[in-house]
This record gives structure tokens, C-alpha cells and sequence, in this order.
């Protein structure tokens, strides 16, 4: 059994236990971490959407950056692979970085630099590093093991369940407690609150708008800030589809290079 | 005068009145002090709209640059310097306590355990991880962090030094004015850390906070330790408490309602305005004396003695009007300098000194009012003429016959000493350095030292590169793509749809709609009909590659222009390091491309240095990357880190600069401007000389002016400024000739020494005129002035020149450095008054037009 939480709800969501949250309110914390877990990251078999991040420093200036993203399940609730590949700005486009998730050991992960024509393996080494510049973690991409956090269940309101994660491995991360607020609907985190030693949290996560897509609960704008710097990463997902079928190839390392063109058009 | 008249009615009738009003003055005045906001900013030197300080701020704004305190740590008794598991680890306690503290930016905080290091994990593998994530506990760790360090070109020798012993932590601070404050917090958890490792804290915000603290203990001790020397000096030449309080208190209101007066307008106090007491106290009591002395003369017991002081005030008004007047003016000039700190001292000054003037001809004749009979009476015991018989009266007589009889001697003796002035001053080293405002031995100036024997330099400058922006990019690129469809054939009916893709795109931001835009087209490309593909991909093509273009610092023909720059820069012996955003990029690809060391180089397109760059940012200090370029990429600076802080060593760099662009131009719509405050101080220091010969220039016409005006003689106006211009040159031929370098307080000495020392000439010239008239003889003239009034014009100087001693003991150097030269030049001013003046005289053949003698006499008759 797993004890455990993800960092947020950003690419693919549903709500497979949506009934029964609107029955009863849960109590077993491992419940609901399980369940938001899978609402977060784990809808549909797989997916695709095209994601427009806007990374805002703390003087108001701006930089865009745009990708499509696929994710596929290997299996529910486990293993998962992501393919993101850039589109915008010009500079960056067809840079591909590439995640195959595992939750028994440390991921795999890929980058590919088409102006360098260079294929690197990222070593598992640190997740919490910047996500391409923007105030995200590549660990709130592809999502925070579970396993990694205790929980518990501070408060149930009428919307929400209120809950506290304390990293096992203290060392291991740069918060030493992060709070997360989950909406009993959709049971999709919604906000998430990060804090060192002090009182005041310096980082937060925010679902800022949720739709219904093919009948899964979506997070379909989503931002990050820098609480105490004053910047801030706002991305929104558009041209959103589940269950489209992707083949197993799309998430080879061959597909670096040569990107799977087919799955990334938007669908017409 | 009836002004004169009337004021001196007003204190002999009306002496409480006086009392009283003085007494609310002061008391106004006293209340300000209080609020009183100390400025140590070298920044302020400059006005806020001065063009490089704007531009330094925008710099600072731009590039997201804090003002830094820096945390040095010295082992010298490991083998390993501070790569040993004690060193780090107290290291990185230290710096985990900092990153704690209120007021510490702690993301851009650089210490080992805040930095990222890229590495080699197996071929094709890079792993990005924290530097110094926990302390290392055996030397092998240790040890591999001195190799990844050193390795990081960005990191070599400013996180740790080349040597391996000293480790440095960079602590960006919000407001300076925390970082006296942080910098006690600081030293606390070192003092707790229990190694045996040294610390140093050094940066310029420490360097200014504890100079303001300082200033507040030179201006308790120094100040009131000067006005005690000039009660002494009094006491020794006049033996009367009942005398010196006079003057002890036109000092002290003058300082008290001047000081008042400038904390009241809000301005702050800064270096310069600190030294205004000390200035204005001995300058204040020298006329009192004059009165006292010359009412001490007239006075006779049991009279009444209302009629002797004004009798006495009605013949020394002038006199003291015009020497305070002249004193004023040269303070007065400083107002020319394009410095605000200094004109406001000036000013000050300047109104310290009427004032001073004003409470003289008001509070002493109503002071010597109120005495009782019995006082009076004790003042008439006192030997306030000195005897001629006194060591100072014989040395006087000596001067009057050397000046006469070995006239000519003398004059070629001052000629020769002149010329060699002349060269002396063309010798001088303008140059200065805020760090060097403290001793020596001032543990700041150690921290300089060691933290810039071992570092690339605590000093920074930034060179800063700014491409021209373009008007209107977005039209620039729609005319393009039009003109392009209508080359095509089939583009005249495609214009409504391009038209309707630019509107659908539309944003302020270049970049954004570039990428809309292209978004829109590479949608076009596969949605419209297939035979329009190849033309929306062409277009598709012509908006990427403007998008890329408008990054210009990505252009890597444009960031190997730089890097030659900063590697010539390097090989510069001021320079320790240059910090660029070609480094950067370097060492990335480096690390991508496998780690060699022939790998060390650019990539060979925009999208490569972009797509390094992005790789960079999977940090997790993505933000280091701002500090060299903006987010437009249209700006970017080459970091200069100084192993000295001296204007000289900086100038020198900017001439090389300048000579290396002048020798390899500038990618076109590009240019350069300096920023930082190495450079700042090279800019006031420069507007500074420049201002300082316009308010010594103006000081000079105006008093030779008034001289004139007041001996109605152009002669003798011009005879008045003879033993003043003669003493400034020599002592700036001094400076020069000594290789004592011109700074900011040696400057300001110029002009307001002008108005002091042209006192003794007034005195000289109005007595031996005087003098002149009555006996008609030059040797028998002689030889009355260097009796009486000689001896008043020494003691005056001695006053002076002792009066500003105390400064010789205050803990900075500046005001050292202006007691020191004050003191030389009115004792110096002085005895070019009593030798020069003289042997002048004696050779000008017609004395009695000189002197006007025959003028009188026809006036007169």
C-alpha cells in the first residue's frame, strides 16, 4: 500500500472515483492520495494536448514557450511514459525531452537538441530541477512518486480534503512539508502550498480552471509561483484528447530524432 | 550701515533679547538633529538623474544585480585548503544560516552548497545535480568537488579560489542598509561555527554601512574633541575663562543651527556634511577674538561700556564682514561641482559662517553688556597683548627685517619654489577608492586585501551591450511576408487569409506574435490544399528565422566577438576574471557534447546556443542566466570582476576597451556603456576635478573681486591674492610631488582654502596700509605691522591650523587627510603672508599709489 501524493494534476485527469467521492467523504488518507493521484496523472489510456507555457519573471517580462505532449499508461496507477517535443519559440523548436516514469525505481530520461543534433540521457540524479527555465519541476510533469511523501488528513470541508505531505528523505528535496487542498468533485488537487522552516509557504501550485473532457475532469490551466521571488508559470493545455491510441513506438528513443509528426498534428 | 548701525544698537540695549533669541534658535535647530540620516552612499555622488547612474540602475534592474556582501573563508593550515570535510562543512553551515536570514535574497545567493553542477555520467549521459547538496566527510569527496569546481570556469575562482584556500559565499542583500545589521548577524553564526578557518566580510555595502557608523563616532569624538583643542588654544593665549566663552558660544550655536538647518531641510548627512562642524568652529571664534581682544585694549575700569564696544564693533565691522564674506565665497564656489553631497556641504558651510559673522557683531557686544563691573574688571587683568619681547613677537620682528631687507632673494626663493609647484601639480595622480576611505589596518581593508590576493577580485564593473531596438519589428516582418506571397502566383487571393492569420497573432510582444504567427502558418501548411503547402511553409520559414534574428545574442558570430573581448580583457593585469554569457554557453556544450576539453567552444548556430541555453535552465538556477542577458536577448554584459577598486586601474580598463573596439568594430546597431560601481566612482570622481577647477576658478574672481572692492585698489586686490594662489600651488605641487593620490577630500580642500587663507593677506594689507598712511615710511610701516598685527594674523593661524588637528585622530582617512592639509595650508598661507607680501611691497618702487596715500591727501584737501 502506498502512503503518498503527487506534486499536481497538470497533463491528463479524470475522475473514476468522482461518484464515489460525491457519496461519502473518504477518511483513509492513503485513499485519497491514491485516488487524486490517478485523477492527476492517470486518465484515459493515453492522451495528447498542446500545452502554451508563459513564464512570467517578477518584472512583468514575458517568454513563451509551446509543445504538444503524449502520455501513454503501462499500466494504471504505475509505470507511464511522456513525450514532450517543442514547437515555439523558433530557437527551441523540435527539441524533444522525453520521460519513461517508473514507480519501483528512478525514471529514464531523454533529451533530444535538434540544433546540436545531440541525444542525451539525463541522469535520474535530482528531479526538482527547473522545467526549461520556467518556474515547474520536471518532477511536477511527470509527477511526484507518492511513495516519497507520509500523509495526512488535516481537515475535510464541504469541497475539499486538506492534506499534509513530510518527505521521507528530508534531504532529498528542497521543502520541508508541502499542503495540498483536493477538491472532493474531481478529486484533482487544486492547490498546493510548499514550505521551508518558516510559516509562510515561498512556493504554490494552482489548478486555475477545470473542464470536462470526453467525461474526465481536466486541469486545463494551470500555474505555479514563486512566492517570495515574485515570478510565476502559467500553463495552459488546448486541443486536449484521451485514448487515442498511441503506439508504443512514439515513446522509442528512435523517436528523437525522428519525431512521430503523426501524433503530434492536432487532430483534424 | 545702517543695517550695521542698527544691529549693534539692538545688543548693547537689548542683550536678553539677544540671549533669548539665540536661545530659541538654537533650540529649533537642536530639535532636528535627531532625525538626522546619515548617507555613505558613493553612489549619491552623483544626482539620481545623472546619465550613468540611470543607466546603472537600469542595469541593475535589468540583469536582476543586487549589491552583495561577500563571505570570505581562508585555510592556510590544511594541505587540502578548504576542501577538507571540516572546512566544507562549517561552510555549509554558515551558508545555510545565511540563506535564513531576513533580508538575504537567497535564490541568487552563491556559496558550493547553492550552485549546480553538470557532470558526465557514462557516455552520452549528463547528470545535473547540486553542487555541494551535504557536506562532504572524507577528503576523496572533498576533493572531487575541487575538480568539478574547477572545471565550471564561472565557479573557478570566485566560489573558490585558484589556490584552493580561501571559499567564498556571495550574499545578495535587498536593501544595503541591511548590511551592516546582516553583517553583525553574520559574524555571530561564525563565531559559533568552532573551526579555525578565517573569515572575512568585505563588499561594499559593509564597506558603506560601517563607514556611516563611523562617521557618527568621528562626529561624536572628533567634534567635540575639536572644539576642546580651540578652548585650550584660547586658554593659552588668553588666560580668561570669562573671555573664551564668548567665542565658545558663537561656535557652538553656529554649529548647532547649521547643523539644524540641514537635517531640518531632510537632506541626509554624507561624508562631507559630517565634517561641518569641524570646519565651521574654528572659523567661527577667530572674530570673536578680534573683538575681545581689541575691547580689552579700549576698555577702562569703572567706564561705562557701551560706548568701547561699539566703538570697537563699528571699526572691526568691515574687516570681518569682508574676511567671513570671502571664507563664505570659497565654500560657496563648491556649490559648481556637479556633486550634490559636496555642494550641499559647501553651502552649509558658506551659511555657517554669515551666521557665525551675524551672532559675533550681535552675541559678543551683548554678552560684554551684561557682565557685571566686577567681570569687567577681571578682563582688564589679563595679558591679552602679547609682550614683544615674547618668543612670537621676536620671531615676528626677525620676519619683518628678512622680508625687507632680503626682498629680492626671497622673491626668486618663491619664484623657484613656484615653478617647482607648477611641475608638481602637473605631476598629480587623480585617484580614489572608497575602500581605501579606512585605515589600513581596518579589518574591511583586510578583507579587501586577502579576499583579492586569493580571488579573481571583489570589484565589480559590467560592461554592458545593448542592440538597437527595432521600430516596429511585427511591421517590418508583415511587409516581408506579403511581398514574398506576391511573388506567387496564386498570392493575391491568399492575402485575406495571411491577413486574417497577422490579426489572429497580434501582440505587443514581438517574440509572442512570431510565435502565433508561425503557429498559424505551420497550421495552414497541412489544413489548406496541398499544392499551397511549400508557399505557408515559406512563409512559415521567413517568420522563424525573423524570431530567431530578433534574439541577436544568440547569433554566435555576435557572442565570439565577445568572447575575444572578454579573453582580451582577461589578459589585462587590473582584470581578474570576466564573466560572460559566451562562458556560459561554452562550458554547457562542453558538457553536452561529452566533456572534452576541445569541446570548449560555441555552437555553430542560434538554435544550438539556444537549445544550450535551454539546457542550462533545467537547473536549478535557471534564473543565473538573467544576470547575463535580458529575456529578449537584446542585451547582455560582460561581468568584470577587479582585483582593485582604484579610479586609476578602472580607467585604464575602459581606455583598453575603447582601444579595442576603436581596433575591432562593433557588430553593427550595437553599443557599449559601462555600469557598476567601480565605474560610477570613475564617473564623479571625473565630474568632480572638472567641477572643482570651475568653483576654485570662480572662487578666484570673486574674492579678488571683493578685494578689490574692498582696499578700492586693484593692486592691492591683486597683492591679496598673491600668498593664497602661492600656497595652493605649492601645497598641490606637494601632493603631485609626493605621489599622494588627488582624491575626493584632497579636491574639495582647493577652493573653500582659497576664502580661509586670504584672510591673513585682508589683515595684513588693511594694517600695513593703515600704517603706511600715518608714519609714510615702508621700513618704519614694517616694523609696526610685525609687531601687533603680525602676531594677530600668526595666532589666528595657529587657531586654525590646531583647531582642525583633532581630525589627524579620526578612525577614516578622509577626514586625516583633510585636518592634515587644512592645518598645512593656513600654517603655510600664513607664512607666505608675512615673507612674500613684504618683499613685494619693498620692490614696488611707488608706495604712495599703492597705497593711495596722494588719493587721501587730495580727498582730503
Amino acid at each position: 500500500m502506498r502512503t503518498s501524493m503527487y506534486a499536481l494534476s497538470l497533463f491528463f485527469t479524470g475522475a473514476l472515483w468522482a461518484g464515489t467521492a460525491l457519496a461519502a467523504d473518504l477518511t483513509d488518507v492513503d485513499q485519497i492520495v491514491d485516488q487524486a493521484n490517478h485523477a492527476a496523472y492517470y486518465q484515459g489510456e493515453d492522451g495528447r494536448s498542446e500545452v502554451r507555457m508563459v513564464i512570467r519573471d517578477d518584472q512583468g517580462r514575458e517568454q513563451l514557450r509551446q509543445f504538444t505532449i503524449l502520455r501513454k499508461d503501462l499500466a494504471d496507477g504505475g509505470d507511464q511514459n511522456f513525450y514532450v517535443a517543442f514547437s515555439r519559440p523558433a530557437d527551441v523548436r523540435n527539441t524533444v525531452f522525453m520521460v519513461a516514469k517508473h514507480v519501483d525505481r528512478d525514471d529514464d530520461r531523454w533529451l533530444y537538441l535538434p540544433g546540436l543534433d545531440l541525444v542525451k540521457r539525463i541522469s535520474a540524479g535530482d528531479k526538482r530541477t527547473s522545467f526549461v527555465g520556467s518556474h515547474f519541476f520536471y518532477e511536477d510533469v511527470s509527477g511526484r512518486n507518492p511513495a516519497e511523501d507520509r500523509f495526512e488528513l488535516m481537515e475535510t470541508t464541504a469541497e475539499q480534503y486538506h492534506l499534509k505531505a513530510t518527505p521521507k528523505d528530508p534531504q532529498s528535496v528542497e521543502f520541508s512539508q508541502y499542503q495540498l487542498w483536493i477538491d472532493k468533485a474531481t478529486m484533482l488537487p487544486v492547490r498546493i502550498d510548499y514550505f521551508d522552516s518558516g510559516a509562510e509557504p515561498y512556493r504554490r501550485v494552482e489548478a486555475l480552471e477545470i473542464q470536462d473532457i470526453q467525461g474526465f475532469p481536466t486541469v486545463v490551466t494551470s500555474r505555479v509561483s514563486d512566492l517570495r521571488g515574485g515570478g510565476a508559470t502559467t500553463m495552459e493545455f488546448g486541443f486536449m484528447k484521451y485514448d487515442i491510441g498511441l503506439p508504443d513506438e512514439v515513446f522509442s528513443e528512435r523517436s528523437l530524432r525522428t519525431l512521430p509528426r503523426d501524433w503530434l498534428r492536432r487532430p483534424q | 550701515m545702517k543695517l550695521r548701525d542698527a544691529l549693534l544698537t539692538f545688543s548693547v540695549d537689548r542683550p536678553k533679547w539677544v540671549f533669548a533669541l539665540l536661545l530659541l534658535l538654537c533650540l529649533l535647530a537642536g530639535l532636528q538633529i535627531p532625525s538626522i540620516k546619515v548617507d555613505t552612499d558613493p553612489e549619491n555622488m552623483l544626482p539620481h538623474d545623472q546619465v550613468d547612474r540611470v543607466f546603472h540602475d537600469q542595469v541593475k534592474e535589468r540583469f536582476v544585480l543586487y549589491d552583495m556582501i561577500v563571505v570570505g573563508m581562508v585555510n592556510t593550515e590544511s594541505e587540502a585548503g578548504i576542501y577538507n570535510p571540516k572546512s566544507l562543512e562549517a561552510l555549509h553551515r554558515l551558508s545555510e544560516q545565511i540563506g535564513q536570514m531576513k533580508g538575504v535574497v537567497a535564490k541568487d545567493m552563491m556559496a558550493l552548497d547553492r550552485v549546480d553542477n553538470i557532470t558526465q555520467e557514462g557516455p552520452g549521459t549528463i547528470r545535473f545535480e547540486w553542487m555541494m547538496r551535504d557536506a562532504p566527510t572524507t577528503l576523496v569527496q572533498a576533493a572531487q568537488i575541487r575538480q568539478a569546481v574547477e572545471r565550471l570556469p564561472l565557479l573557478d575562482n570566485t566560489l573558490v579560489s585558484g589556490d584552493g584556500r580561501a571559499a567564498g559565499i556571495y550574499v545578495p542583500i535587498e536593501s544595503k542598509s541591511l548590511s551592516y545589521q546582516l553583517s553583525q548577524q553574520i559574524e555571530e553564526v561564525i563565531a559559533k561555527l568552532g573551526v579555525d578557518d578565517q573569515f572575512h566580510i568585505a563588499g561594499l555595502p559593509v564597506s558603506e554601512d560601517t563607514f556611516g557608523v563611523e562617521m557618527f563616532v568621528q562626529m561624536a569624538i572628533s567634534a567635540p574633541l575639536a572644539g576642546l583643542m580651540i578652548f585650550i588654544l584660547m586658554w593659552v593665549f588668553f588666560r580668561s575663562l570669562l573671555l573664551i566663552t564668548a567665542p565658545m558660544l558663537v561656535a557652538m550655536a553656529s554649529v548647532i543651527i547649521t547643523m539644524g538647518l540641514l537635517i531640518g531641510q531632510g537632506y541626509t548627512v554624507h561624508i562631507m556634511s559630517s565634517m561641518i562642524p569641524i570646519f565651521l568652529m574654528p572659523i567661527a571664534v577667530v572674530d570673536s577674538v578680534h573683538i575681545l581682544s581689541e575691547f580689552a585694549d579700549r576698555y577702562r575700569p569703572g567706564e561705562n561700556a557701551r560706548p568701547a564696544v561699539l566703538e570697537v564693533l563699528g571699526h572691526l565691522f568691515t574687516p570681518m564682514l569682508y574676511t567671513s564674506l570671502t571664507s563664505a565665497v570659497g565654500f560657496a564656489s563648491l556649490a559648481f561641482t556637479p556633486i550634490p553631497p559636496v555642494q550641499i556641504f559647501g553651502l552649509h558651510v558658506a551659511f555657517g559662517i554669515m551666521l557665525a559673522f551675524l551672532l559675533t557683531v550681535t552675541l559678543v557686544p551683548a554678552y560684554i553688556i551684561s557682565l557685571s563691573p566686577k567681570r569687567m574688571a577681571q578682563l582688564k587683568d589679563h595679558n591679552i597683548q602679547e609682550d614683544d619681547n615674547s618668543r612670537l613677537g621676536r620671531l615676528m620682528a626677525l620676519m619683518g627685517r628678512l622680508s625687507m631687507l632680503k626682498a629680492r632673494l626671497l622673491i626668486v626663493a618663491f619664484s623657484l619654489l613656484t615653478a617647482l609647484s607648477v611641475w608638481g601639480v602637473s605631476q598629480i595622480q587623480i585617484n580614489d577608492n572608497p575602500v581605501r576611505w579606512f585605515k589600513s589596518d581596518h579589518r574591511l581593508r583586510v578583507a579587501d586585501r586577502v579576499l583579492n590576493a586569493h580571488f579573481s577580485g571583489t570589484y565589480d564593473a559590467y560592461l554592458v551591450f545593448d542592440r538597437a531596438a527595432q521600430e516596429d519589428p511585427a511591421s517590418a516582418l508583415n511587409s516581408e511576408l506579403m511581398a514574398e506571397l506576391e511573388a506567387d502566383p496564386r498570392g493575391a487571393q491568399l492575402k485575406p487569409e495571411l491577413q486574417q492569420m497577422m490579426d489572429d497573432a497580434a501582440s505587443t510582444d514581438f517574440d509572442q506574435y512570431a510565435s502565433g504567427l508561425a503557429g498559424l502558418l505551420d497550421e495552414a501548411s497541412f489544413s489548406r490544399p496541398a499544392d499551397e503547402e511549400e508557399l505557408w511553409l515559406a512563409l512559415f520559414r521567413r517568420v522563424e528565422a525573423a524570431q530567431i534574428d530578433a534574439k541577436y545574442f544568440l547569433n554566435p558570430e555576435v557572442l565570439a566577438y565577445l568572447d575575444a573581448l572578454a579573453r582580451d580583457l582577461e589578459s589585462q593585469a587590473q582584470v581578474g576574471k570576466v564573466n560572460s554569457l559566451p562562458v556560459l554557453v561554452k562550458t554547457v556544450y562542453r558538457e553536452l557534447t561529452g566533456g572534452g576539453d576541445e569541446q570548449f567552444r560555441l555552437p555553430d548556430s542560434a538554435r544550438g546556443v539556444a537549445q544550450t541555453i535551454l539546457s542550462y535552465q533545467s537547473s536549478h538556477r535557471p534564473d543565473d542566466l538573467w544576470h547575463f542577458v535580458t529575456p529578449d536577448y537584446r542585451s547582455t554584459l560582460l561581468w568584470l570582476q577587479l582585483k582593485s577598486g582604484d579610479n586609476q586601474d578602472m580607467t585604464d580598463v575602459i581606455n583598453h576597451v575603447s582601444a579595442y573596439i576603436d581596433a575591432h568594430p562593433l557588430p553593427q546597431g550595437l553599443s557599449v556603456n559601462w555600469a557598476g560601481l567601480t565605474y560610477i566612482n570613475v564617473v564623479w570622481q571625473e565630474q568632480m576635478v572638472n567641477g572643482m577647477l570651475k568653483s576654485l576658478m570662480s572662487a578666484f574672481v570673486m574674492v579678488l573681486v571683493m578685494m578689490i572692492v574692498l582696499f578700492r585698489s586693484f593692486s592691492i586686490g591683486l597683492l591679496a591674492m598673491l600668498p593664497l594662489s602661492v600656497t595652493i600651488l605649492f601645497i598641490y605641487g606637494l601632493i603631485g610631488f609626493v605621489g599622494k593620490d588627488y582624491d575626493m577630500p584632497i579636491a574639495v580642500l582647493s577652493a573653500l582654502t582659497l576664502g580661509l587663507s586670504v584672510d591673513f593677506a585682508i589683515h595684513y594689507l588693511e594694517r600695513a596700509r593703515a600704517i603706511y598712511r600715518q608714519c609714510g615710511s615702508w621700513p618704519e610701516a614694517i616694523a609696526e605691522i610685525y609687531k601687533g598685527p603680525s602676531r594677530a594674523i600668526s595666532r589666528n593661524a595657529i587657531v586654525i591650523a590646531i583647531g582642525f588637528t583633532p581630525l589627524l585622530l579620526a578612525p577614516l582617512v578622509p577626514y586625516i587627510t583633510v585636518g592634515f592639509f587644512l592645518a598645512s595650508i593656513m600654517a603655510v598661507s600664513a607664512l607666505v603672508t608675512l615673507l612674500l607680501l613684504p618683499a613685494v611691497i619693498t620692490l614696488i618702487g611707488n608706495k604712495e599709489k599703492l597705497f593711495g596715500t596722494r588719493n587721501l591727501e587730495h580727498e582730503s584737501a
